[in-house]
């Protein structure tokens, strides 16, 4: 079942400058996206992925083409809370998603809002911050966090809305390695555990091959679409739109390249080792 | 000296201070102003004194915090005495020097509207100090809820409030950190005149406010995504609710009042002369 549909998507910003018509950062984008997926959308700086997430909540209207989340038409305006509600976005800068100074009431403004029982709201705040691990840190004042610790405050944010599903729009660019591994931990487990929908917007490769599905995007198009065994497969054509290959995909090609008959689909260290090893062990 | 405004933060300690409710310490520190107002003479001063030193004991907030917190208006508070000093002339001249003369009364008015401007800070800070800036800004829309029938909405008001205190730390570690770039390529905030000075804050500013346009942007997105519209049907995740402790505390709050207008009347308008003999 889908949960967002995009149709035929088009979208263009408005120039600051009278009289100029920019280019669109999303050009005829049709992609379907899956109740309980976890998907990863990769692509380069200005390749409109961030656009996408936000017309996948309403927060951005298409000029041309459809936006549907479960059912509901992001154009009209009636569905707008209850689209928002279905559909949380988590941003890059976890800074400037935090609204209020103590962190479990941040976490409580979404259900707030959304005129929740206060006992309800309770349960979710301590349930979203369990998920993330930051319930320890519940009444920490947000600013004396690490970036990690905010970005997972962020999420907790949004779960406690109660989404089908979360779009992160580069959630870890920001933060340093720790803060990244901790981070990702926390998105798996929304999936895994909790059956939320992921999309998870990224450049670093290694990332990407957590998710189900990869889908590239390049200059406002949908390039590929795939699992990431699938997508990495073809290093060239990765490569030609200026992204890396996770490094072992990349001695993987050098190997076979020097005639060594490795598999096609390498993704993890341990199915390199593995295969390498059978090739030694075969001679 | 960036680091040192602690004006809008909050401790998070547990204490029968924290624990009331907003409306109550909004209202016990709007009390407190007007008695201190109110106080006319030496002893109803220390009487409020003594007030904000239990205040400060419940609280369990360190006395040095406090203290600190008074540096910011150091200045307003020595100019205030200097200039109490030189237009008061009652009570006894205890030197007279050129064109100075410097009386007990003014002496005395100086130490006597020191302490009163430091009381008010000390007991408005201590309201921050004790109630989140969240709980302190439901306080306020519940207090002023009613005005809305009449077309004021003060949930904005409340909310941009909540926001302004929000950023206050995040905005002094961004300046910090343009200052830190500035410097690093040689720009100096320290040194020359006045107006260089002046100037050299220029490159400060501008990338400081051009940062805070997109932080707003890009907070007001983040809000919009969590269902933010304006506080329609919006519930509190700690609803308030007056406790045992909030009757108890508005009673005491009577009584001091009540105390504070007997003091005054007691002990008769302050006098530099009486107090003065009386300190001797």
């Amino acid at each position: 079942m889908s949960i967002i549909e995009f149709k035929n998507v088009t979208f263009r910003y408005d120039s600051d400058d009278e009289g100029v018509v920019l280019a669109p950062a999303v050009k005829d984008f049709s992609l379907t996206i899956n109740e309980g997926e976890f998907m990863a959308i990769l692509g380069h700086n200005g390749s409109g992925k961030s656009t996408l997430a936000k017309l996948a909540n309403g927060l951005l209207l298409p000029e041309k083409g459809d936006v549907i989340v479960s059912g509901m038409n992001t154009k009209n305006e009636d569905d707008d809370i209850k689209i928002k509600q279905t559909v949380g976005v988590v941003f890059q800068n976890p800074d400037n998603q935090i609204v209020a100074t103590i962190v479990e009431e941040d976490v409580a403004f979404g259900p707030e809002n959304l005129g929740v029982e206060p006992s309800e709201i309770r349960r979710r705040v301590d349930d979203s911050l369990k998920i993330v691990g930051m319930y320890k840190y519940k009444n920490h004042e947000p600013h004396k966090l690490s970036g990690g610790q905010k970005q997972r405050v962020a999420i907790a944010g949004i779960i406690a809305m109660e989404p089908r599903c979360i779009i992160l729009d580069e959630p870890t660019a920001m933060l340093d390695p720790e803060g990244r591994r901790d981070v990702m931990n926390a998105i798996k487990r929304l999936n895994r555990e909790l059956g939320i929908t992921v999309v998870y917007i990224t450049h670093y490769m290694e990332e990407a091959c957590e998710a189900d599905r990869i889908v590239v995007m390049d200059d406002s198009r949908l390039l590929m679409d795939g699992t990431p065994k699938e997508v990495f497969a073809d290093t060239e054509k990765i490569r030609s739109i200026g992204l890396d290959v996770p490094q072992t995909c990349q001695l993987a090609k050098m190997l076979k390249s020097d005639g060594i008959n490795l598999k096609n689909d390498l993704l993890s260290i341990d199915e390199l080792v593995e295969n390498i090893d059978d090739l030694l062990k075969g001679q | 000296m960036i680091k040192d405004i602690t004006i809008g933060q909050y401790f998070p300690f547990n204490s029968v201070i924290h624990r009331l409710d907003p409306r109550t310490k909004l209202l016990f520190t709007v009390v407190f102003i007007i008695m201190v107002f109110v106080s006319n003479n030496f002893i109803s001063l220390f009487f409020n004194l003594l007030l904000s030193a239990v205040v400060i004991g419940l609280s369990k907030i360190p006395l040095k915090t406090v203290i600190k917190g008074l540096k910011p208006i150091l200045l307003v508070v020595i100019i205030t005495s200097v200039l109490q000093i030189a237009y008061v002339k009652t009570g006894i001249v205890l030197v007279d020097f050129w064109k100075i003369q410097i009386t007990s009364g003014g002496i005395l008015t100086a130490i006597f509207m020191a302490i009163r401007i430091s009381l008010l800070i000390v007991m408005s800070t201590m309201l921050t100090y004790t109630t989140s800036p969240t709980s302190l800004t439901n306080g306020l829309d519940k207090t002023f809820a009613p005005f809305k029938k009449i077309g004021i909405d003060f949930h904005t008001v409340t909310m941009i409030m909540t926001i302004a205190l929000r950023f206050i730390p995040t905005l002094i570690e961004e300046v910090d950190k343009i200052m830190s770039a500035q410097k690093s390529r040689g720009a100096s905030f320290e040194q020359g005149n006045i107006m260089k000075r002046a100037k050299a804050l220029i490159p400060l500013f501008i990338p400081l406010l051009f940062n805070s346009i997109r932080r707003a942007y890009e907070l007001a997105n983040a809000m919009t995504c969590r269902c933010y519209n304006g506080g329609q049907g919006k519930t509190t995740m700690n609803a308030l609710k007056f406790a045992k402790r909030d009757y108890m505390s508005l009673l005491v709050m009577a009584f001091l009042i009540a105390g504070v207008v007997v003091l005054n009347i007691f002990c008769g308008e302050y006098n530099a002369e009486f107090t003065f003999n009386l300190a001797i």
